[in-house]
């Protein structure tokens, strides 16, 4: 057992730096990112005993990853502690200096939060349409669905900012 | 040929089946109007992964990179477990109810006080197993022995305020149990819900509590998840109403049976 443990362990390790940026792409900063992706790592290595290799080892942490996520969004509210959006979004570029990357972070954090996560997980993540669905746990129609509103929301956000 | 947005953007997304992208594909060599939706969506995607390409390249935080080596392990599947520790139980989120019974007094001061750190005490490994403050035991979480007798004995009303463990709230949960909440400073600071069961003390829920920034109004995004794994594990599990001072000492009596 402790070899197999340590085995998942270190995919876990080697799936930190997406997992960081799965975290990026929901939590809109950098901190709660890094935050969550803990929390997340602590979760998965809890739940050792109910991983099975069905699922690719990132899908079942990107699920993992969103339930922690969806836990303290709702902590927040009930503390009143939410972050408006836009505000929050000031945070994101902190960490790159590149302009459109910063434009496309912060349109990104405008997003619902399903959007969010939906374009996080297909265009961001590469994961197939099925993959994405059964992290989100959503039907298929519901995920495209909410790609594609994500998508043209992005883009009229990206517009608005060029002008 | 009409193609639609969703045709388009499943396309780009490597979703269609030969068949359906021969179909697009024509479209795109035969209409350029479809050739410059299919450029756009194309651009959307490659601008949002360089956009957040550049994490790939930092250096990993090293305590994450921690927390994937030493983070406690279960390995059980069992209902009773480990494994839902952390589980946030996402069923009924019920906020009012929540805000309403965190206004215990002795629960809103340990709210109020602690930052609350990842969740789940990197101390399991750390400490010698007789001083730990639990320890596993059949896949389930059971309280040390001195966090045990603190479990077992201490009421809530006449515990001394800097007892090592404090118990918070005292109540009957759903499978019958007796279940308490504590915060405790061994183990470098922790907070949860144990219930009682035959000899022990299960832990329910667990989180790590640090003192540190106590009362200085700091908020930290950092572990808040935690306190919601403690609340919602009572909010989940009780029964009525906390007990009040007399029930908990009746109980007490009754050795939590």
């Amino acid at each position: 057992m402790s070899r197999a443990v340590d085995l998942f362990r270190d995919e876990i390790i080697e799936l930190l730096p997406r997992l960081r940026r799965f975290a990026r792409t929901i939590t809109r900063n950098p901190h709660d990112a890094d935050d969550l992706v803990q929390v997340t790592v602590e979760r998965a290595l809890l739940k050792f005993g109910q991983w099975k290799d069905e699922a690719r080892l990132e899908s079942w942490m990107f699920g993992i990853m969103r339930n922690a996520w969806i836990d303290e969004v709702r902590a927040r509210v009930r503390r009143d502690r939410v972050f408006a959006p836009a505000e929050a979004g000031e945070n994101v570029g902190a960490h790159t200096s590149d302009q459109d990357a910063i434009a496309l972070q912060s349109a990104l954090a405008r997003l619902p939060e399903e959007q969010r996560m939906a374009i996080g997980l297909v265009l961001v993540e590469g994961l197939s349409y099925k993959e994405a669905a059964e992290v989100l746990d959503v039907p298929i129609g519901t995920l495209t669905s909410r790609l594609a509103r994500g998508r043209e929301a992005l883009a009229a956000l990206l517009l608005e900012g060029e002008r | 040929m009409m193609i639609s947005d969703e045709q388009i953007m499943a396309y780009v997304d490597g979703e269609l089946d030969a068949r359906a992208r021969a179909d697009v594909e024509q479209a795109v060599a035969s209409d350029p109007e479809i050739a410059r939706r299919v450029a756009r969506q194309r651009a959307l995607r490659e601008k949002l992964r360089s956009a957040f390409d550049d994490v790939l390249n930092e250096a990993l935080p090293e305590h994450l990179v921690a927390a994937a080596r030493n983070a406690p392990v279960a390995s059980v599947s069992e209902r009773r477990n480990v494994a839902d520790l952390a589980q946030v139980r996402d069923k009924k989120a019920a906020p009012e109810r929540v805000a309403r019974r965190w206004s215990w007094p002795e629960w809103s001061a340990i709210a109020a006080s602690v930052v609350l750190g990842a969740i789940i005490a990197n101390l399991m490994w750390r400490s010698p197993s007789d001083l730990a403050p639990f320890s596993a035991k059949d896949g389930r979480l059971v309280a040390g022995a001195t966090l045990a007798e603190a479990l077992t004995q201490q009421l809530a009303s006449t515990q001394p305020a800097d007892a090592l463990t404090r118990i918070g709230v005292s109540f009957r949960s759903r499978s019958g149990d007796y279940c308490r909440t504590f915060v405790t400073r061994a183990g470098g600071g922790l907070a949860g819900v144990a219930c009682h069961r035959v000899d022990d003390w299960t832990l329910e829920a667990l989180s790590r509590v640090e003192a540190g920034s106590a009362g200085t109004g700091t908020y930290s995004p950092a572990g808040s998840s935690l306190p919601a794994a403690v609340s919602q594990t009572v909010e989940e599990q009780i029964v009525g109403e906390p007990l009040d001072a007399a029930a908990e000492a009746a109980a007490q009596r009754s050795g939590w049976r």
